[in-house]
């Protein structure tokens, strides 16, 4: 008996596997382009209006999860607001549906890509540099746009990206000059990722320091928290440097700002705009250290900016707790928006129509949340990077944790940089 | 298809056995009859075999008609790990040499295919082969080196000693991996894998028929031959060399089965299969990195082989399609049970029920039916044999 | 010298989590001739229980209770999954340990959540100076612990009946069970021991910081330390697990000056290293029992 039963369910189950997805639909339906239906949203406001897929790759349980959770709410929100003011067109914007998980992980984000590319119309956000390098050759071949969460120094290169902000490598030469005209610096040391986004901003100080004149040392770091970072503390001093540049996650730049403190090292340390999260104004022992050392370099404002795009991304939030990274996933809404925008525009709303309506681009009206002269495609990339960095320091007494310290500048070797040639990681 | 029955077959100790000089009898009504070892060895022993695998192999060969994208790429997918899986029951199931290093090779194959197919001009090492049969077969042969050079080391370790040596291997082949970015992009980053294109038509772009259906007939046919060529070497006098090593080896070795040559031998055709299956498993996704050749691959693959059956080459193919299609059956769960999430950041999501889900498999297998999927499939055709007096 | 010496230090602290790990694994090896690949996911849970419990009660109440806990999903384990199996191929049972550990992680995984946990330790990062020397408070913690643990396990491997019991199995299983040993009772032990041995290495592998779902793999470094000081050796797992240790911290220290040229840190590597060497003159360990093969 216990045989049958057995079997009969091996039967089943092998029935069932072939059952699934019985039944092949080669048609895409209504005709239209991929990622683009005349039915409503799954969470339309107006069920009369079409639906505009947008997929979201992000990271929600990974390195980056403290950035890729609230920058997809931040979308979220954006997107809301605009179906709620009337759409697009006949459409409205749905982020939701295809939004996975890529737990920062550039094998997983390819292999999501290909799950989700064939229903998109674009990607919203893609989070990681190598991860968005991994899918850039397949979604070139089918000339989907990505809105990158990630600010290498190559996007300006590549058509199919819309970078907004200044890039890791520019913000690194930026803090580069700083130390060394404000503070006097001899000396920097490098603590960065392996990988593309780390490579970007340790080849920006490099750059920097020998067009400055001052000692360079390269102190590759890895994901984990104060066990891995100890020896990267201990490198870092035997470097003796004044100035520490940081490009890794918050745990690992917590991990290095502690660990140094704690050997008496008084200079500062800049983070890459990655390294910071309110989270850690949780750790109340590294608090003092971080608000005595630490420094983010970044183009965006922080949470409680005085322009209309922040007030109107505040309402937004309502009771959401406040992070720069829900900022800038709001902020980045804008360029998408203008994009389909003028899509439309041109009756062309598909996948090629976004991208040509993406080249043409040369700026976006973004009430503030984006820096002076971002998304602007149509330009000579070199021209149109933003070469701008501003400096946040820590205070716990506001929103998200920091506030700008230093206001935005262009340090000269960022300002003579050529950024068309290629990437700074490729140089690494 | 011919049947190789009529193959003149080598002996196992140097004396030709008597009746494979003569062409064995079949008599009708009594299938089960066998008259001669050519016949008792022979490729497909039974007439009911041979058109059921015939027709095996066409149904899938018509399945992209009929399924969707989606489960075509888990099926391409599928047959690549197959590959694999093939190779390391080669090692582990036949010679019973137990390796926990497969990743390893499987990582060789992935990294010579994509350097040898890779854009001469691109960002990372490209010698830019496009012959399909080239980079795969390179890779093969590159992996299939690797796998003799670490032989010696292996031959001289036994049992759970040799497993742990294996580890260590998967663990100093991704820091060599890591530490080469001209060739793999290093860690956390990657590179594209190499590009399956057969003449100019590039196999991962939509045409007359979508990406997914082209690469499951690819991936289809390369197994099919993998799979004959592994069938035809477990029977032959290599075969039963491997099954007298695994049974007893001092005996093998007393016997004159020479212990070393054919541990050699074992590992270095596992390793090519290996290479062959990691040439090709990143074609969907056309991108792969380093981090990816881990310890849990190679699991995977154990899994694999004691879930479909150690010691089959069919057990193999099973294994490794149930695994391949255990993310789409965990997907499918929510759908029965509400409190399963498909977001990752809620708990229980179909994420952890799919990696608990194959622990439990592993477990429950090994436990209730060790001869794995093989063996319930032996069972069902036992049963239905002596039918109506099966017990 | 001061930084060799203070490599040496975190080397022991590392060490000593290893060894405890060690022990585990040569207690159950003594005992079933298995490795048990399900140490990694023993070490998980105690971790994951004691950040929960340190929430209610203290980090001192949590560490016994989490270890008892552990100890007994350990011992259930054995009983659900490895006793049945008795007799057939270690092999299969080590590969059946594989899947105990998948799914024992994975369950224990998904209480960690999104945001990174912490044990509660009181040491953190402070440091306490030793002969001038700066040690990590949680090192000198973790060299102490596997100290006084190794210690109570001398006394009950000498002194109680079990554990003459245990030492008289693990020499030869049958004339034990002949003389009344009950065989079953000394697997269950073991792997009970086993289990309480990885929650403590958790804890003391997760002191210093925040801990994520991938703080596992810190317990397959004992795997090469058991091979190194052999898998029926309790003594050369603890030497081999500091020995490890103390190699691993100073390759990391001056790894940037041997090999400028080697960017990743090659300290995660060493224990293979050094196992692979050692095997190549000792095929046993340094301390291991060669297997005798009867024909």
């Amino acid at each position: 008996m216990k045989r049958t039963a057995t079997r009969l369910g091996v039967a089943l189950a092998v029935a069932s596997l072939l059952m699934t997805g019985c039944g092949r639909d080669d048609d895409n339906g209504s005709g239209a382009a991929p990622g683009v239906t005349d039915e409503p949203c799954p969470e339309a406001v107006d069920k009369e209006k079409g639906c505009i897929y947008l997929g979201v790759l992000s990271d929600f349980t990974g390195v980056f999860k403290g950035v890729g959770v609230p920058f997809s709410e931040g979308q979220k929100a954006f997107w809301k607001k605009v179906n709620e003011d009337g759409g697009i067109g006949d459409y409205e914007v749905d982020v939701t549906k295809y939004a996975k998980d890529s737990a920062y992980d550039p094998d997983k984000h390819a292999q999501l890509f290909g799950e989700i590319q064939d229903d998109i119309l674009a990607v919203a956000q893609s989070l990681g540099t190598a991860h968005t390098n991994a899918i850039l050759g397949d979604a070139e071949k089918e000339d989907i746009v990505i809105a990158p969460a990630s600010l290498a120094s190559s996007w300006q290169l590549v058509d199919n990206v819309l970078e907004v902000g200044s890039n890791y490598c520019g913000d690194a030469m930026n803090s580069v000059d700083y130390a060394v005209d404000e503070l006097g610096a001899k000396g920097v040391a490098v603590a960065h990722f392996p990988g593309d986004y780390g490579d970007d901003a340790a080849v920006g100080a490099k750059v920097a320091a020998e067009a400055r004149g001052i000692d360079f040392t390269d102190v590759p770091s890895e994901p984990g928290a104060a066990d891995k970072q100890a020896s990267v503390v201990a490198g870092i001093l035997k470097a003796d440097p004044d100035v520490v540049l940081v490009a890794t996650g918050p745990i690992e730049m917590a991990s290095i700002v502690g660990g140094l403190a704690q050997k008496g090292f008084t200079g500062k340390i800049i983070g890459s705009i990655p390294t910071w999260n309110i989270a850690l104004l949780g750790e109340k022992k590294l608090v003092p250290a971080l608000q005595a050392l630490y420094l983010q370099a970044t183009s965006f404002q922080t949470w409680e900016a005085d322009t209309p795009g922040y007030e109107a991304m505040r309402a937004a939030a309502g009771e959401t707790p406040p992070s720069d990274w829900y900022a800038l996933g709001y902020g980045s809404g804008y360029v998408m928006q203008a994009v389909i925008e003028k899509a439309i525009e041109d009756d062309d709303l598909t996948r090629e129509g976004m991208l040509n309506a993406a080249k043409s681009l040369d700026g976006v009206e973004s009430e503030g949340m984006l820096p002076e002269g971002a998304a602007n495609y149509a330009g000579d990339p070199n021209d149109a990077v933003i070469r701008e960095t501003a400096f946040n320091a820590v205070d716990p007494t506001t929103a998200s944790g920091v506030k700008q310290e230093v206001a935005p500048f262009v340090g000269p070797t960022a300002k003579d940089h050529d950024f068309s040639e290629s990437a700074c990681y490729e140089q690494y | 298809m011919t049947t190789p029955t009529d193959e003149k077959t080598t002996s196992f100790s140097g004396h030709q056995l008597e009746e494979t000089t003569r062409r064995p009898r079949r008599i009708w009504g009594r299938p089960g009859l066998v008259t001669a070892y050519a016949q008792d060895m022979a490729f497909f022993d039974t007439r009911a075999k041979l058109v059921a695998v015939c027709a095996l192999v066409a149904i899938a060969a018509l399945m992209p008609l009929q399924l969707e994208d989606d489960i075509l790429k888990l099926l391409a997918t599928g047959f690549v790990l197959a590959i694999g899986a093939i190779g390391l029951n080669l090692v582990t199931g036949y010679a019973g040499q137990v390796s926990l290093g497969h990743a390893f090779f499987v990582g060789v194959g992935a990294v010579t295919a994509a350097v040898l197919n890779g854009d001469p001009d691109g960002r990372r090492l490209g010698y830019g082969i496009t012959f399909l049969p080239a980079w795969m077969l390179g890779a093969g042969l590159v992996a299939a080196v690797c796998g003799a050079i670490v032989a010696p080391l292996a031959t001289r370790l036994r049992g759970l000693y040799l497993a742990i040596v294996t580890l260590g291997l998967v663990f100093i082949g991704q820091y060599i991996f890591a530490e080469w970015r001209e060739g793999t992009g290093g860690r956390g980053v990657g590179r594209d894998a190499a590009v399956p294109t057969l003449g100019d038509v590039d196999l991962t772009v939509n045409g007359a028929y979508t990406e997914e259906q082209k690469l499951y007939w690819l991936m289809l046919v390369i197994l099919v031959i993998f799979a004959v060529l592994a069938r035809n070497l477990v029977r032959s006098k290599v075969g039963r060399a491997f099954a007298a090593v695994r049974d007893r080896d001092i005996a093998a070795g007393v016997m004159g089965v020479q212990l070393g040559r054919y541990k050699l031998l074992a590992f270095t055709i596992s390793s090519f299969y290996a290479g062959v299956c990691g040439s090709l498993l990143y074609a969907a996704d056309g991108h792969f990195s380093p981090d990816e050749f881990n310890l849990g691959m190679s699991v995977l693959f154990i899994a694999m082989i004691l879930i479909g059956g150690a010691g089959t080459i069919s057990g193999s193919i099973m294994g490794a399609m149930l695994l391949a299609l255990l993310p789409r059956i965990a997907s499918e769960l929510p759908g029965f049970f509400p409190f399963i999430s498909d977001r990752s950041t809620e708990h229980p999501n179909i994420f952890e029920v799919e990696t608990a889900l194959y622990g439990v498999l592993i477990i429950a297998f090994l436990l209730f039916e060790p001869r794995g999927l093989y063996g319930i499939w032996h069972r069902i055709r036992t049963y239905w044999k002596s039918f109506p007096f099966s017990y | 010298m001061t930084a060799f010496l203070e490599a040496v230090g975190e080397g022991l602290g590392t060490g000593s989590v290893y060894a405890l790990l060690a022990l585990g694994f040569v207690i159950i090896y003594k005992a079933m001739q298995v490795i048990s690949f399900a140490q990694p996911a023993f070490m998980l849970a105690g971790i994951v229980l004691v950040s929960y419990l340190a929430e209610s009660v203290n980090f001192w109440a949590a560490v016994p209770i989490a270890v008892a806990a552990v100890a007994l999903l350990a011992l259930a384990v054995e009983r659900v999954a490895i006793r049945p199996m008795v007799g057939k191929a270690v092999f299969v049972i080590a590969i059946i340990t594989l899947g105990v550990d998948v799914v024992v992680r994975v369950v224990a995984g998904a209480f960690i959540g999104v945001d990174p946990r912490s044990v509660g330790d009181p040491w953190g990062q402070e440091v306490v100076n030793v002969a001038g020397i700066d040690m990590a408070q949680r090192n000198v913690a973790a060299l102490i612990a596997m100290v006084v643990v190794g210690g109570l396990l001398f006394a009950f491997f000498r002194f109680t009946p079990i554990g003459l019991a245990m030492r008289a199995s693990a020499l030869d299983q049958e004339a034990a069970m002949a003389q009344g040993v009950n065989v079953g009772t000394v697997f269950a032990t073991s792997w009970a021991l086993a289990g309480g041995l990885a929650a403590v290495a958790g804890v003391f592998a997760a002191t210093g910081g925040p801990i994520d779902q991938n703080i596992w793999i810190v317990a397959l470094a004992a795997l090469p330390v058991i091979i190194l000081g052999g898998l029926d050796s309790l003594g050369g797992a603890v030497l081999a697990g500091l020995l490890i240790g103390v190699v691993q911290a100073v390759v990391a220290t001056y790894q940037r000056d041997w090999v400028p040229s080697l960017e990743t840190n090659a300290g995660p590597i060493v224990p293979y290293l050094v196992m692979m060497l050692v095997l190549l003159v000792r095929p046993y360990g340094l301390f291991g029992t060669k297997e005798v093969e009867r024909v």
